[in-house]
């Protein structure tokens, strides 16, 4: 065992002022990644600032046309939430196929789009819907929030501590997951939403990355043979034993045409 | 897996050979290096702090260059322990080819990892070995804007 401090403040402000009081300090939400990094050595942080006793980070609720979801709500509470499942079915889908039961129900939405695992479900979620995702400092919009793989436009001592989704016209998400571990080998969300198509993907790429050629086929023509010949370049694609960049090049215009029909 | 990449630097293939076999100038290039010290003749102990997503640690690391044929090519290594979690090995072979402005640096460059850094890493491995190498020989090729001025001097 290795020592490392543990707070578990009862508000943003206080979770804030324990963050900025250490450097080496991590925020833990769900800590599904985190405290199997952290017992594996391959992170020790010097304190672990848990924020899942601020009850009002938590919650599903509509405003302004948009579903606004706290940050530290579990992928399970998302996807049985009655108002997830009536505005924007195909989000409560997405939450439904990530990782394991265990994972669901620790695991939050703030959580894993702080993280931006490659293969994670939410990104695409988020950029595939034109998500805003809200700080306690600012508003970022979700085509300017994920940058790299791992790495997200907040700043070292800024908490998450919602996301909107502004309700779409219609939307689905489609992946093809790792059968150990859900992971999205490839994911893609297709929506229409009142400001335009969005095809946004994950798994394939180091980042979520939109598909602006099926975006344009799709505003001509909302059906899957509208963009069976757009082929993806997967030059710089992830590779591993279950997929090459090649196989996920293709899988991502088959998940495009599934999620194109599943949309209806 | 292998992850090729190609960078065209303004300076003789002689000059980009002296940086590649300095240890200032590797050590500089290293994401994340801390500390660095000869070990052998062809051999170096270095420090070097990882920071990927979630992970966060420093390996000791042993970087050695092999297969040398100045001023041509030669294979630059590095094998990393992180302890119970297992090891990483990062291996490039570096070939540089003069043109007319310059030299052509072209890298190969693959990772293998062992142990529970595998098990849990290895969807990962390709685009973090894509990242280092893409940061060190940016950072390598950058390092020649002042060289190339004053050769031109």
């Amino acid at each position: 065992m290795y020592q490392f401090d543990y707070q578990a403040p009862d508000s943003l402000e206080a979770a804030l002022a324990a963050l900025r009081e250490n450097d080496e300090a991590k925020i833990v939400a769900g800590g599904m990644t985190l405290l199997p990094t952290m017992k594996l050595r391959l992170a020790r942080p010097e304190a672990l600032i848990d924020i899942n006793r601020i009850g009002s980070l938590a919650g599903v609720t509509e405003k302004n046309r948009a579903i606004v979801i706290g940050a530290m709500t579990r992928h399970a509470d998302v996807a049985a939430s009655k108002l997830v499942r009536d505005r924007i079915p195909g989000l409560a889908d997405l939450a439904e196929t990530i990782g394991d039961p265990q994972v669901r129900n620790r695991g939050t939405i703030g959580g894993s789009v702080a993280n931006n695992d490659p293969a994670a479900d939410y990104p695409a979620g988020l950029v595939g819907l034109g998500a805003t995702v809200v700080t306690d400092r600012r508003e970022i919009a979700a085509d300017d929030f994920f940058t790299d793989m791992f790495e997200t436009a907040l700043e070292a001592d800024e908490i998450i501590t919602a996301v909107h989704f502004p309700i779409p016209k219609r939307a689905a998400y489609m992946k093809f997951p790792n059968p150990a571990s859900r992971y999205a080998i490839v994911g893609v969300m297709v929506a229409e939403t009142h400001d335009g198509i969005r095809v946004a993907v994950t798994g394939a790429a180091p980042c979520v990355f939109r598909v602006t050629a099926m975006e344009d086929a799709l505003k001509k023509d909302f059906t899957p043979d509208a963009i069976a010949p757009i082929a993806v370049d997967g030059a710089e694609f992830n590779e591993d034993i279950h997929a090459s960049a090649e196989y996920r090049a293709h899988l991502v215009n088959v998940m495009a045409r599934r999620a194109v029909a599943a949309v209806g | 897996m292998d992850i090729q990449g190609e960078y065209h630097i303004a300076a003789s293939p002689t000059e980009v050979w002296q940086r590649l076999i300095d240890p200032d100038v590797l050590s500089a290039c290293i994401p994340g290096c801390e500390s660095m010290t000869r070990a052998s003749e062809d051999a170096y102990d270095c420090a070097v702090m990882a920071k990927y997503g979630p992970v966060k640690a420093k390996f000791k690391t042993t970087l050695t260059l092999s297969n040398i044929n100045a001023p041509v090519s030669y294979t630059l290594s590095g094998r990393g322990q992180g302890g119970a979690a297992g090891f990483g090995e990062g291996v490039a072979d570096v070939m540089l080819e003069e043109t007319s402005d310059g030299t052509a640096l072209r890298y190969t460059a693959r990772f293998n990892a062992g142990g529970r850094i595998a098990q849990v890493g290895s969807r990962l491995i390709v685009a973090t070995t894509r990242k280092f190498a893409d940061k060190f020989f940016a950072a390598f090729s950058s390092g020649f804007d002042v060289a190339a001025d004053d050769a031109t001097a």
